[in-house]
């Protein structure tokens, strides 16, 4: 009835196979552009992964890029020499921001959903009120990281391989590993284990603050000025991919490649529409049509609306 | 007591927000605009594809914008197709499309941005691989990305409605203003130009600045609102149209339609059947037809020939005598009085 | 009544938590309502004019009516985040039907409802059927619609409204209250009593309360599913219809943003993501204290953004104070997605 978890990986085969008859799309430039635009993605659905894995979401990350990219942006104002202050601050700012998602997860026992969505619309609301048009600039240094070239390769789609390398290690070779899918599995079950699954819950929202940070990071640069909507729908293509990749918003089961590989196709329909010159109003019913299809594809849990 | 002490805070609040704009809103530079552009390494043989990077099309203004493009190009042999991408207002996504428009090799890029600056890096790719970039619409883009703009000064526009406004109130009174999207270069020009022409009017009082984005029902919630805070209020400044109704019914709907002078709107055609029925207010155009200028524009560059940085569509008055010549009173709201023919008006 | 008598092993559960989630809970909002109109009244004295609170209820029909329907799929433990979309699609397609004649009124109406609750339909069937999350599937639908909107209108708003149709919405009677405004109330009303008096509103907090027995009793939860989310779809499209009437505007975006809103009123008013409890009265209570709140920001002549962030808030600190006044009577799971423990993973 459903696909496999290795599902993903035909879909984007077929896609690629078809997409590879288009004359526009076989260029070498065209391909490093596709890996390019969809790194930011790929980020913040690696760390979205964790969240979901674990048997929890979060919402406010889409807000959180776009909070980072313009403080990064403000904070810098194109002078170099502050790169490496603004890159603590956006880590600091994820990772802080993540931590106190986590916090509140633990503490108010609401159902991460409706937390998370509070604090994205709070997030908003700080980023909307600290400027509601585009300010500062990114440096060189993180322009280059987002839009730059090393030894010929785009640097972006490097970093984001090397990330999702280290998910995946993390996530099936640590012991911190084990807990996420154990919590994400059966949290009660976890518990009686010996897990101390708040700690775990805290530790992957801090995981999606830190994706938020390098994600806007790299939509920072990629956009050169600080955009207070920069970030805003970020959360739902996040999470679609990492449901499109095979991974159950129950928890506890899906894997990284699933999720590079769906960031990947989401790209690249993205990009061939745009090359075959369909309409970008039918683009966008075609995109809700993939995130029901998604759903309906990958989903066993329960009614609710949390499933 | 209450209202005064509101009314210093407002003024105050206003006072500190202008300090930036009036330093960022010098106008358009007339040096700038004047620049002569060498076009001839853009220089190519026909045919040409045309791209137009849409910030987005989902407002009747560019969804006409863009008919005059296609018109236009149908109108040259040696334009064998137009291109077009819509970012939907992601800065984003039209960082991509441009990318992608460059994949598709075409000659010609117009556009309109979601954000000028977001899309800069973008654009100068393309003007480093020899494509030329026509910035379209209300807004003058002085960058390395931008080789030239067909534009409409939003500085003129806005001392244009402004002065009209102050002639229809006979110099004096009270008066609030509606502005499009904060931050925007027609909220930022419109607002400079009000403020400039006031300066010439002592007895011209700026209650109070609003940012209604370009949205009827936002700009009617807001105004009943200040219709609460302003006993009195007697005249309002509203360049765009479709916020003028949405401003026009709160006045009307608290019975103090009578007090109030409303500054000329633009050709937006619900505005334009208001003020043939009220026979009041106006309109100075923000003419669509700018994107027949692009595409003109952009053959221009593509044949080598100098170019202006910035070609001015200039706007019109058209006072509420001659309004029927323009409006379409069996055409929606949302529709522009326009120089289209028929067959080419949105469908 | 009667019904009580043939499902005993539900029932009484059911009523107990019903009384349990207290009236202290269910009257609080009012409670926050009226401080909150006082508060207001003291800053400014528009908040003491009959015909400016009207105006404000007339503001918040258009998502008023929507969060209606927001409020049944809710109790029953589902959500529709795809009203904003639908709210949209509808005002464009009655303005575009109506084209400009008032003998076209009656179908124009009539064909936008049966849109809203096809989409609606839709919903239902797919959650029933497949299970999967409603959260994310309305989100989904929500992205279509918009697709499909923009697809039908080319990005313009291509309808006329007809003459006298929103002459008619904002009549006042009395001079004092807009027709649009009366309608949303007794819209709400109806509602209340559907959820109070009939089968089919118990059955609805009987799913939201506890899905499993419910299906244990024989309630035929999917049909129930169904006819909720059409529910929800049909007073989206009216949503559409009033705003359409309340401002004329019936642009691709119009509605966008509503969800959000109507989900915050919903919650805000005492229904929880969880189901089972909360109810259309404390919605509309809910949806007053934003409307208040707005317009408080609004006339004191603040950020508008403020308001965002006020909203995120009060979504944060009331999910949690029901969550706090509520723990003692649930287990420790029902806080936790329920499948962990009960439905649960391998």
């Amino acid at each position: 009835m459903r696909l496999t978890d290795r599902g993903i990986y035909w879909v984007l085969a077929t896609v690629l196979a078809a997409a590879g008859l288009i004359p526009e799309f076989r260029s070498l430039g065209n391909l490093a552009n596709v890996a390019t635009q969809s790194a930011a993605l790929a980020v913040l659905a690696l760390g979205q992964t964790f969240v979901i894995l674990c048997g929890l979401i979060d919402l406010s990350v889409g807000q959180l890029t776009g909070l980072i990219v313009v403080l990064v942006c403000d904070v810098a104002a194109g002078r170099d020499a502050m790169t490496a202050p603004v890159l603590l601050l956006a880590l600091g700012l994820g990772a802080g921001s993540g931590a106190i998602t986590g916090l509140l997860n633990n503490r108010l026992r609401i159902h991460p959903l409706i937390l998370t969505f509070g604090t994205m619309s709070v997030l908003q609301g700080i980023v909307f009120t600290y400027t509601d048009r585009s300010v500062g600039r990114a440096p060189a240094a993180i322009a280059w990281l987002a839009d730059g070239r090393l030894l010929g390769l785009p640097v972006a789609p490097l970093l984001v391989l090397l990330l999702a390398a280290g998910a995946h290690v993390t996530l099936t070779r640590t012991r911190f590993g084990m807990h996420v899918h154990a919590v994400g599995g059966g949290r009660d079950n976890a518990r009686r284990a010996g897990i101390d699954t708040d700690r775990v819950a805290a530790t992957v929202f801090v995981i999606s603050g830190v994706s938020a940070s390098i994600g806007g990071l790299l939509v920072a640069g990629r956009l050169g000025v600080g955009y207070p909507h920069a970030g805003a729908g970020f959360e739902l293509d996040a999470i679609v991919a990492v449901v499109l990749g095979g991974t159950s918003l129950a928890g506890g089961r899906g894997s990284v490649a699933g999720t590079v590989a769906a960031v990947l196709l989401l790209g690249l329909t993205n990009n061939v529409l745009n090359l075959l010159q369909i309409s970008s109003f039918i683009q966008m019913l075609v995109k809700g049509l993939i995130v029901i299809g998604a759903i309906l594809v990958n989903q066993p849990g329960g009614r609710r609306a949390f499933a | 007591m209450k209202t005064r002490l509101t009314a210093i805070c407002a003024a105050l609040v206003l006072i500190v927000a202008a300090l930036p704009l009036t330093s960022l809103a010098q106008g358009v530079e007339a040096a700038r605009v004047q620049e002569t552009v060498a076009t001839a390494r853009f220089k190519k043989a026909a045919p040409y594809r045309v791209g137009v990077a849409a910030g987005y099309l989902s407002n009747s203004w560019v969804v006409f914008c863009l008919q005059h493009i296609r018109y236009e190009a149908a109108r040259h042999k040696e334009i064998s197709e137009v291109l077009v991408t819509d970012a939907g207002f992601n800065p984003g996504k039209q960082v991509a499309d441009i990318e992608d428009l460059i994949s598709k090799n075409v000659n010609l890029i117009l556009y309109w941005p979601v954000d000028e600056k977001a899309i800069q890096p973008a654009l100068e790719k393309a003007v480093v691989k020899g494509i030329p970039t026509v910035n379209t619409g209300g807004g003058f883009t002085y960058s390395p990305g931008t080789v030239a703009n067909a534009f409409i000064d939003q500085v003129v526009l806005g001392d244009m409605v402004a002065r009209q406004l102050f002639k229809d109130m006979r110099g004096k009174g009270k008066i609030v203003a509606m502005l499009p999207i904060a931050g925007t270069t027609a909220a930022v020009d419109q607002l400079a130009a009000l403020r400039t022409a006031m300066k010439e009017f002592s007895q011209i009082e700026l209650l109070s600045a609003e940012y209604g984005d370009w949205n009827r029902a936002k700009a009617k919630q807001i105004t009943e609102n200040l219709l609460q805070r302003h006993p009195r209020i007697d005249g309002v400044f509203s360049p765009a149209g479709q916020m003028s109704i949405g401003v026009a019914e709160a006045f009307e709907e608290a019975g103090r339609l009578k007090e109030v002078v409303m500054s000329p709107g633009d050709e937006y055609n619900g505005w334009l059947k208001w003020v043939a029925k009220h026979k009041r207010g106006g309109a100075v155009t923000f003419p669509t037809r700018v994107g027949q200028e692009a595409v003109r524009l952009g053959l221009r560059i593509l044949n080598g020939e100098p170019v202006k940085r910035g070609l001015a569509v200039p706007s019109e008055y058209i006072s509420p005598a001659s309004i029927t010549r323009y409006v379409e009173p069996t055409r929606p709201d949302d529709w522009w009085a326009s120089t289209l023919p028929e067959e080419w008006k949105p469908k | 009544m009667s019904t009580e008598a043939e499902r005993p092993r539900v029932r009484p559960a059911a009523i107990v938590s019903w009384l349990n989630a207290g009236w202290v809970e269910r009257s609080a909002i009012w409670v926050v309502l009226v401080a909150l109109l006082g508060v207001a009244a003291l800053c400014s004295d528009a908040f003491l004019q009959p015909s400016y609170l009207f105006n404000m209820v007339r503001q918040a029909a258009p998502v008023g009516v929507a969060a209606i329907g927001v409020t049944l799929v809710m109790v029953m433990g589902g959500v529709d985040l795809s009203v904003g979309a639908v709210i949209s699609l509808a005002a464009v397609v009655a303005a575009v039907l109506m084209d400009g004649q008032a003998g076209n009124i009656g179908y124009a109406l009539a064909a936008t409802l049966t849109i809203g609750a096809a989409i609606g339909f839709a919903n239902g069937v797919l959650i029933a059927w497949n299970r999967g999350s409603p959260f994310i599937l309305t989100l989904g639908t929500a992205v279509a619609v918009y697709g499909l909107t923009q697809i039908y209108s080319g990005g313009t708003a291509r309808g006329i409204v007809a003459p006298g149709f929103r002459e008619f919405f904002n009549e006042r009677i009395g001079g004092l209250v807009p027709v649009l405004a009366l309608l949303f109330l007794a819209a709400a009303t109806i509602a209340a009593l559907v959820q109070r008096t009939t089968r089919f509103g118990r059955s609805l907090y009987l799913v939201g309360s506890n899905p499993r027995a419910a299906r244990l009793a024989g309630l035929r939860a999917a049909r129930l599913t169904v006819t909720t989310y059409t529910l929800s779809g049909l007073l989206a499209a009216l949503g559409g219809i009033a705003l359409l009437a309340r401002s004329g505007v019936s642009s691709t975006f119009a509605g966008r943003g509503f969800e959000f809103d109507a989900l915050a009123a919903v919650v805000l008013g005492g229904t929880t993501f969880e189901g089972g409890r909360g109810g259309v009265g404390g919605t509309v209570a809910g949806l007053l204290v934003l409307f208040v709140a707005f317009n408080l920001v609004n006339i004191l002549g603040l950020n508008y953004n403020v308001q965002r962030l006020v909203a995120g808030v009060i979504i944060i600190v009331a999910s949690a104070a029901y969550t706090y006044l509520t723990s003692r009577r649930l287990t420790e799971s029902r806080l936790w997605p329920s499948h962990h423990t009960s439905e649960g993973a391998p």
